[in-house]
């Protein structure tokens, strides 16, 4: 019942995120319209390095304690977390495009992602590789780990190289530098894509457990 | 600058499709272990 109180809450947020986007966010003045596609990249790429954390924190636990639940978790946030980096990398180039010139360019910012999205896209195949359950989760937790640490390689990439992509609007050491309309806007759909995850996630987690308990 | 809505269009769309998908595939599995469930 509460998943599906989560999914309805998704829903609304994401009705709400798309009004602000298109409806309460000016046009932005360089880029034009095209711009609105930041409301879709930037909480795709929150919602990733969310999705990996929580990959990290599963796979810890699980190497600690060795209890499925731990294992479970990691997996049920990797899935969805490897989806909303392939957002994140197909939206930006599609944004890329009109505004770069191009639609992709191994810059170290795009170049971190790609690694990651390959990493947890590896991950997810590595699980379905074994079939000693033990044995997967052993290795998919060692992975989940030296995975996240892309993580923070992506985030600082435009800081310690010099990159197309521009430096973070928020998520970074003071004040956001952008208009109040536009952070409300962007602030929104970060909400919605952070409830939507957590409702993918819940479901996950709840067929998981129905699935292990199918097979014991 | 043009607007480029087209290229809005494409990435919006593009993500309904994928995030739908996967809930979708979501949503049939568990109608799938019901299933196995009742028959069990």
């Amino acid at each position: 019942m509460a998943v599906h109180t989560l999914g309805w809450l998704a829903v609304l947020a994401l009705v709400a995120g798309v009004a602000t986007a298109f409806g309460y966010a000016p046009r932005e003045v360089v880029q034009g319209n095209v711009q609105r596609i930041m409301y879709l990249h930037v909480p795709a790429v929150l919602t990733a390095y969310l999705a990996f954390g929580l990959v990290f924190l599963g796979s810890v636990g699980y190497l600690l304690t060795r209890r499925p639940g731990w294992d479970r978790l990691a997996l049920a946030a990797a899935e969805p977390g490897v989806i909303f980096t392939g957002i994140t990398i197909a939206s930006g180039s599609i944004w890329g495009k009109p505004t770069w010139g191009t639609w992709w360019t191994w810059d170290a910012r795009l170049t971190s992602v790609a690694i990651l999205f390959v990493m947890y896209l590896g991950y997810l195949l590595l699980r379905g590789m074994i079939d000693d359950q033990e044995r997967a989760a052993r290795y998919c937790a060692v992975l989940g780990i030296v995975a996240a640490l892309d993580v923070p390689l992506v985030h600082f990439s435009v800081y310690w190289w010099r990159t197309l992509h521009q430096p973070p609007s928020v998520l970074k050491p003071g004040a956001a530098t952008m208009p109040p309309a536009i952070l409300a806007a962007l602030l929104v759909n970060v909400v919605a894509f952070t409830l939507l995850y957590f409702y993918f996630v819940a479901k996950r987690v709840r067929l998981l457990r129905a699935e292990s308990e199918a097979l014991a | 600058m043009a607007d480029h809505w087209n290229f809005v269009a494409a990435a919006y769309g593009l993500a309904v499709v994928v995030l739908g998908g996967y809930w979708r595939r979501l949503v049939r599995k568990e109608r799938e272990l019901a299933a196995l469930r009742r028959r069990a």
